[in-house]
């Protein structure tokens, strides 16, 4: 049995039929092929398949597709503007932040969703933003460093 | 340290941008025409006879391409160490995840449906969890050894009976480290896949894409030109991936099914069945004279290999004596015994056997220093190799920064203010380790490294190594090694993905040998390559090729700047005059490491050698136990930085890990 889905992704809308246990993640990887969204663990553990749905960060794969019913979902591939990064992915690359990369796009929606709710968040509020994503090259500390110099007061 | 424009500066990891865009693809998001996904029926049990297995009912579900056992293979015994390994059980189970089965789908739903339905008849037999316990008399066998030994390591050099009498202080302790998962962010994975030709092209994610290789062809009874290995992006390792089952069951479905087939492990199997770090029982004495002059050790060690031998028998072995290169010990007596137990295989985890070892020595350090009421950093700098001496097993120690690891370190953390002030409930402890860069006794047959360097007409160097890249940044350590070499931007390169129809033969990454190997197999090819189109540019200035000089993607005639052209131009000019040949260069280093004797373990292992010291100043709550890291210096000995920044971040990554 199929069900009807109507969901916007990175600004386009997408009619789909699927069955009803289909996790949002399996449908952004498969049925629409957006494979920069990964799966570490199928069971909301590591975070590397984090997506925004309606701007709030969610492991996607705890999250049915269905649920996703008109609603607006960004990912990984919806972060840059074509060639034009995003300031958080040029942080990642200039501060040495990413290794293996597996976790980097999971990694950048999160810390998205943090200064996107607070531009001049504490280096605390930035760890804590980021628990639910595990990164196991980095140690963490060039990610933390990375988004510490995007705070609008760094900046002026 | 040399003067150089590219080696030495931080930049990002040429692949940076791909993978924070997302589009870098992974093993795991590869996908091919009409690919099948592949899902691995696991033992759950321990141990047990493997009575009968039915596939009947997993054959008709719909969906279901092809159910294969070990039936379905050349069942040839096969193994990285010891042949102890089949594709899939044969007529017993030795650990919770042990392959039984695999099926191939049209979906991973289908897949993992149809596991379900294959009917398996077991008789369970008692385990054993436990080396110690699996080698006492009457434990069950797991595979027929005497004692479940697989294999028993000994070093023993001076008396050490006479050195602990004399020695003024001798402290003995036994410890236990833990059997540790690597936990890289993707799990294992391959895409298999047999052409009409019968060649079979696998999509790994290996530290060792040669090695797998020679191991896989074995296993499937297939002749090495049959088999191509291919090392796309792949989330991490830290010395977990090289040889798996999950790979060949792969390439079995792909041979039944004629289709290429995607295996990935989930995180859950990916815990059962991948290859943690060995767990030990460590027994230690060390002896020392009262002005802190160690002189005797002593040590027993029981590792755990689970149920097949990966690499464990080396890393107990590695566990034993590497630490006899970090301090000088004169008298010793070492005791490595690696056994079966029916749990998952154990192998390679960040040092080899070096971690575990590193962590009961430097323990029984630090009670001696309070014995002897010495500073525990002290104690270490009295001990610890210098630059230019020889250790006891033979390893030549080039360059030695041992010393000013633990100066710097110590300075760094505050280290004898606040252990001069000291707080209730903080502490402060200190730790040093060497390494290895590369290891001369792991493959006796071969030690070196390779690379290739061509230039095509539009310019672009193109980059091939043997080794692997997991995340490390290795391939940006190529790009710039051979920038620098060949006098072009580092935009210039491109680094190919390793595949061995093209790609020359290498050991691979791991034991901290693929930049040093690759990077100097691949600066000798880039020398070739530069003499060759320093030729054709000599012929375009009207010079002599040692009139000219490189840099910045431009070459130059030496002492006239005006008189310049662009590397491409020269590049289309060579490849145009000679019939469109590419300007290739292939080199070669083999460095001068002595094969350490089979007895003795005297050798010179590796070309160089790292040291370290970290500083962790902690607080425990007093009332939960609960310890928390507030601070942690790490000073570590790298030799040249090729890439200072990813240098750091393999340091913050491993102290967090």
């Amino acid at each position: 049995m199929k069900y009807p889905l109507k969901l916007t992704v990175n600004g386009e809308l997408f009619e789909v039929e699927i069955p009803a246990n289909r996790t949002l993640l399996d449908l952004l990887r498969n049925d629409l092929n957006l494979k920069g969204t990964k799966e570490g663990c199928g069971t909301g553990e590591c975070g590397a398949c984090t997506v925004l749905l309606d701007g709030e960060p969610v492991n996607s794969c705890l999250v049915l597709a269905l649920q996703a019913e008109g609603r607006e979902v960004i990912t990984i591939e919806g972060v840059s503007d074509g060639e034009r990064l995003h300031p958080i992915q040029e942080a990642l690359i200039h501060y040495g932040a990413i290794q293996c990369g597996f976790c980097t796009p999971g990694m950048i929606l999160s810390a998205k969703a943090l200064l996107d709710r607070d531009p001049n968040p504490t280096e605390r509020k930035i760890r804590e933003s980021l628990v639910g994503n595990f990164c196991r090259c980095t140690g963490y500390q060039k990610i933390v460093e990375a988004i510490l110099s995007l705070r609008s007061r760094e900046k002026e | 340290m040399g003067n150089y424009s590219i080696i030495g500066h931080s930049v990002p990891q040429i692949d940076a941008k791909e993978k924070a865009k997302g589009v870098a693809e992974f093993v795991s998001d590869l996908q091919f025409p009409g690919m099948l996904y592949g899902k691995i029926l696991r033992s759950p049990h321990p141990h047990a006879r493997l009575l009968q297995i039915d596939p009947s009912r997993a054959k008709r579900l719909k969906g279901v391409k092809a159910v294969v056992t070990a039936e379905d293979t050349p069942n040839l015994p096969f193994g990285p160490r010891t042949e102890d390994w089949t594709i899939f059980a044969v007529d017993k189970v030795r650990f919770i995840g042990d392959e039984v089965a695999a099926v191939a789908a049209v979906d991973e739903e289908t897949a993992e449906e149809a596991l379900e339905l294959i009917q398996v008849e077991y008789e369970e037999l008692p385990a054993v969890f436990d080396p110690v316990e699996a080698m006492k008399p009457g434990a069950p066998l797991i595979h027929n050894r005497e004692n479940n030994i697989v294999s028993e390591f000994r070093l023993n050099k001076g008396d050490v009976d006479r050195a602990f009498r004399e020695c003024d202080w001798v402290h003995a302790e036994r410890y236990y480290t833990n059997q540790v998962y690597q936990a890289y962010l993707e799990p294992m994975a391959c895409v298999a896949h047999f052409d009409p030709q019968g060649k079979l092209t696998l999509y790994l994610a290996t530290q060792i894409p040669s090695m797998t290789r020679i191991t896989y062809a074995k296993a499937l009874g297939l002749p090495l030109e049959k088999v191509r290995v291919v090392v796309p992006h792949y989330g991490g390792a830290f010395g977990a991936k090289m040889e798996t089952n999950l790979h060949l069951a792969g390439a079995v479905l792909s041979q039944k099914t004629g289709k290429p087939v995607r295996m990935v492990n989930n995180r859950e199997e990916d815990f059962m069945a991948g290859n943690p770090r060995v767990p030990m029982h460590i027994d230690l004495k060390v002896g020392a004279k009262k002005d802190g002059k160690l002189v005797a050790k002593e040590v027993r060690i029981i590792g755990a290999s689970g149920a097949r031998a990966v690499y464990s028998m080396a890393i107990v072995a590695t566990a034993c004596y590497r630490v006899d290169s970090l301090y000088h010990f004169e008298h010793l007596r070492t005791e490595g015994i690696t056994v079966y137990t029916n749990t998952v295989p154990t192998s390679c985890f960040r040092g080899f056997g070096n971690a575990q070892m590193t962590f009961a020595l430097e323990s029984t350090l630090d009670r001696i220093a309070e014995a002897l009421k010495m500073d525990p950093a002290e104690l270490r700098i009295r001990n610890g190799l210098k630059t230019g001496e020889v250790s006891i097993h033979g390893w030549q120690i080039g360059s030695s920064g041992l010393e000013d690891c633990i100066r710097k370190a110590v300075e760094a953390s505050g280290w004898k203010e606040k252990r001069r002030q000291k707080r209730f409930g903080r502490g402060l402890g200190l730790a040093c380790c060497n390494h290895v860069s590369g290891n001369r006794a792991f493959s006796r047959e071969f030690d070196g490294g390779a690379g290739i360097v061509r230039i095509g007409r539009e310019g672009k160097v193109l980059v091939y190594h043997g080794e692997s890249d997991m995340g490390q940044g290795q391939k940006t350590a190529f790009a710039q090694i051979v920038a620098e070499e060949l006098g072009v931007r580092l935009d210039q390169i491109e680094v190919a993905p390793v595949d061995t129809d093209i790609s020359p033969f290498g050991m691979g990454s791991f034991a901290t040998r693929g930049t040093v190997f690759g990077g100097n197999g691949l600066k000798a090819a880039a020398r070739e390559a530069k003499e060759e189109i320093f030729q054709i540019a000599a012929e375009l200035f009207e010079t002599s090729p040692s009139q000219l000089e490189a840099r910045e993607g431009k070459i130059y005639v030496k002492g006239e700047p005006e008189r310049h052209l662009p590397f491409a131009k020269v590049a289309e000019a060579g490849v145009l005059r000679r019939g469109g040949a590419p300007i290739v260069g292939i080199g070669f280093w083999v460095p001068d490491t002595v094969l350490p004797d089979p007895v003795t373990k005297y050798g010179n292992i590796s070309p160089a050698y790292p040291f370290a010291c970290q500083i962790a100043e902690v607080e425990v709550d007093t009332e939960t136990g609960n310890v928390t890291v507030v601070n942690y210096t790490a000073a570590h000995d790298v030799g040249q930085a090729v890439n200072p920044v990813a240098i750091e971040g393999q340091i913050e990554g491993g102290v967090t890990q």
